[in-house]
């Protein structure tokens, strides 16, 4: 299978804070990927990287099989970034006329039109667009060169509820064309409704990757949280029956397992002192949370 | 290639033309002033070997193309810095080479706009005493001579900080023409000020044709520092340019 996008042991420091550690990543043609991790995370570093913007601080990211920032990829990558304002004093056709002329082979004004859904406003001034219009043809800018690799950072927000359902829509057409999509995103929910595969990302760090129905099968598990007055060591938490994970908030213990009954009677029967016990499944969300959370210890068996 | 250096340099003239700022500092503020200049201090009264009329109009388009170069190319620059704009760009196509070529020759195109509308204006309302000659010869001069305000714009334009850059380009600009001697001769300015404002590069360029209307040619030493300056702002934002982008 061939990838679009590869990252090898990227490192991107700044000063003595480490934004991307080691990051090994790759991305397949043709896929929609999201990067997915809370703020803070090293997404838009990563993407920066990506890119060609941001040089890394050591390793290697090659982007359809070329070096990253080459002039060839910036014919055939389109990027949306954060916190780009419009042009002033152009109109939504001026802008997209001017950005398709940097191009050889660039997507018809019409189709650019259509998917921003800025027909009607095409006269008006970018700079007098609200908010919502205004990332709508900030996306049509990305797409303008026709690119067969589109990276989008943070492309909803800002976008509501209906917005964002059309956008996820918009990308899905564009990767049945062949395209390959990458996106960066704080939602689980969004990863989820437009992905194919999902990397989760956290403290610079790769921390999950898979199709969202790998990544959910790990909510399938349920939770058992309780104090104990003299809990052993935290290895052997994980030497309980059925325990994938487990983790430690403050006093309380969470264990991550399929099947709790069998547990439940381990830990009763156990010299732990345990007390206060909460059973509960595991939300996607929670999944998520424990995964990327900087204040929790996590142990992965 | 040439589509998009076309495209790129009416865009950025557009920019400029529908620019508010532009068409107030530009135009309606240069123009205003001249007229109150020259009925203030009568349109054919003799100044310098010529009259008032004549005298504030080089005055003024001086002026006005100095606010042009340092506003629309410099402070310019900074905001589309700031606003994340260069950083969209350098990820198309357009390479910083066409990207910066057609922004020179769009403020060229708007440049010599200026000079017609406000001599044009001038030569409507006021009887100029000027041959065709001495109308194009004063054109031309101000015309080249804005390439040299053009680097100051550039090095202005190094700011990464849009609101540091319009505070020191209002700075700039109104210095440039008060000392320089645009709005009142150097002559009625207390002489401290004089004995700066000959050596500066506002004063030489409006020297220039204020010498040709005289019916003299420009002083070497207006060649020398406008040409000099010019060089200096250039290779100095080249230099900062480069040392940028090597970080």
């Amino acid at each position: 299978m061939t990838k679009a996008i590869e990252c090898i042991n990227l490192v991107k420091k700044f000063g003595d804070y480490c934004a991307v550690d080691h990051m090994n990543l790759s991305f397949e043609k043709g896929k929609i990927s999201a990067l997915l991790g809370p703020n803070g995370a090293g997404k838009t570093t990563t993407i920066s990287m990506i890119l060609g913007m941001v040089k890394p601080t050591s390793g290697e990211v090659r982007v359809l099989g070329m070096p990253s920032g080459t002039k060839e990829l910036r014919q055939r990558v389109g990027a949306l970034l954060q916190d780009v304002k419009a042009a002033d004093g152009l109109t939504v056709k001026e802008v997209l006329q001017l950005f398709r002329s940097y191009y050889r082979n660039p997507m018809s004004l019409e189709r650019l039109l259509d998917i921003s859904d800025l027909h009607a406003d095409q006269k008006r001034r970018a700079s007098t667009l609200s908010g919502g219009q205004r990332r709508r043809l900030a996306f049509a800018q990305s797409l303008a060169g026709n690119p067969e690799l589109l990276l989008l950072d943070e492309p909803t927000v800002g976008m509501d509820i209906e917005a964002r359902g059309r956008f996820w829509d918009t990308i899905q057409a564009l990767a049945s064309d062949g395209r390959t999509v990458l996106l960066t995103t704080h939602h689980l929910e969004e990863a989820d409704a437009v992905a194919d595969h999902i990397a989760v990302i956290a403290r610079g760090q790769v921390v999950a990757e898979g199709t969202p129905e790998r990544l959910k099968a790990q909510t399938a598990l349920r939770t058992v949280s309780f104090r104990a007055a003299n809990a052993p060591d935290e290895q052997e938490w994980l030497t309980l029956p059925g325990v994938e994970r487990a983790e430690c908030s403050g006093e309380r213990i969470r264990l991550f397992a399929h099947e709790t009954d069998e547990l439940l009677f381990k830990l009763m029967q156990s010299e732990w002192g345990v007390s206060d016990i909460d059973i509960q499944s595991a939300s996607l969300e929670d999944t998520f949370r424990s995964l990327t959370g900087s204040n929790k210890q996590t142990i992965i068996r | 290639m040439l589509h998009m250096f076309v495209a790129q340099t009416k865009a950025e003239s557009i920019r400029i033309i529908r620019s508010p700022f532009f068409l107030l500092f530009s135009i309606a503020m240069p123009l205003a002033f001249y007229f109150l200049f020259a009925s203030m201090n009568g349109v054919d009264k003799s100044i310098q070997s010529t009259t008032w009329g004549v005298f504030s109009l080089m005055s003024m388009t001086a002026f006005s193309l100095i606010g042009t170069a340092v506003s629309q190319f410099g402070i310019r620059l900074s905001f589309e810095h700031q606003d994340g704009w260069v950083r969209l760009l350098k990820l198309t196509p357009l390479s910083p080479a066409v990207w910066i070529g057609s922004k020179i020759i769009s403020q060229m195109v708007v440049h010599l706009i200026v000079i017609v509308v406000i001599f044009l204006s001038a030569g409507l309302v006021h009887d100029i005493q000027l041959t065709a000659g001495q109308w194009i010869a004063c054109g031309l001069w101000l015309w080249i001579g804005s390439i040299s305000f053009l680097a100051l714009g550039a090095l202005l334009g190094t700011l990464k900080n849009a609101n540091t850059s319009v505070a020191i380009g209002n700075v700039l600009q109104m210095g440039l023409a008060i000392v320089g001697g645009l709005w009142m001769p150097l002559s009625t300015l207390p002489s401290w000020m004089g004995s700066v404002g000959e050596w500066l590069p506002s004063h030489r360029y409006a020297n220039g044709a204020w010498n040709m209307i005289a019916g003299k040619n420009p002083a070497s030493i207006d060649f020398i520092i406008l040409t000099g300056c010019g060089l200096l702002f250039m290779l100095l934002s080249i230099y900062i340019y480069n040392r940028r982008d090597a970080v």
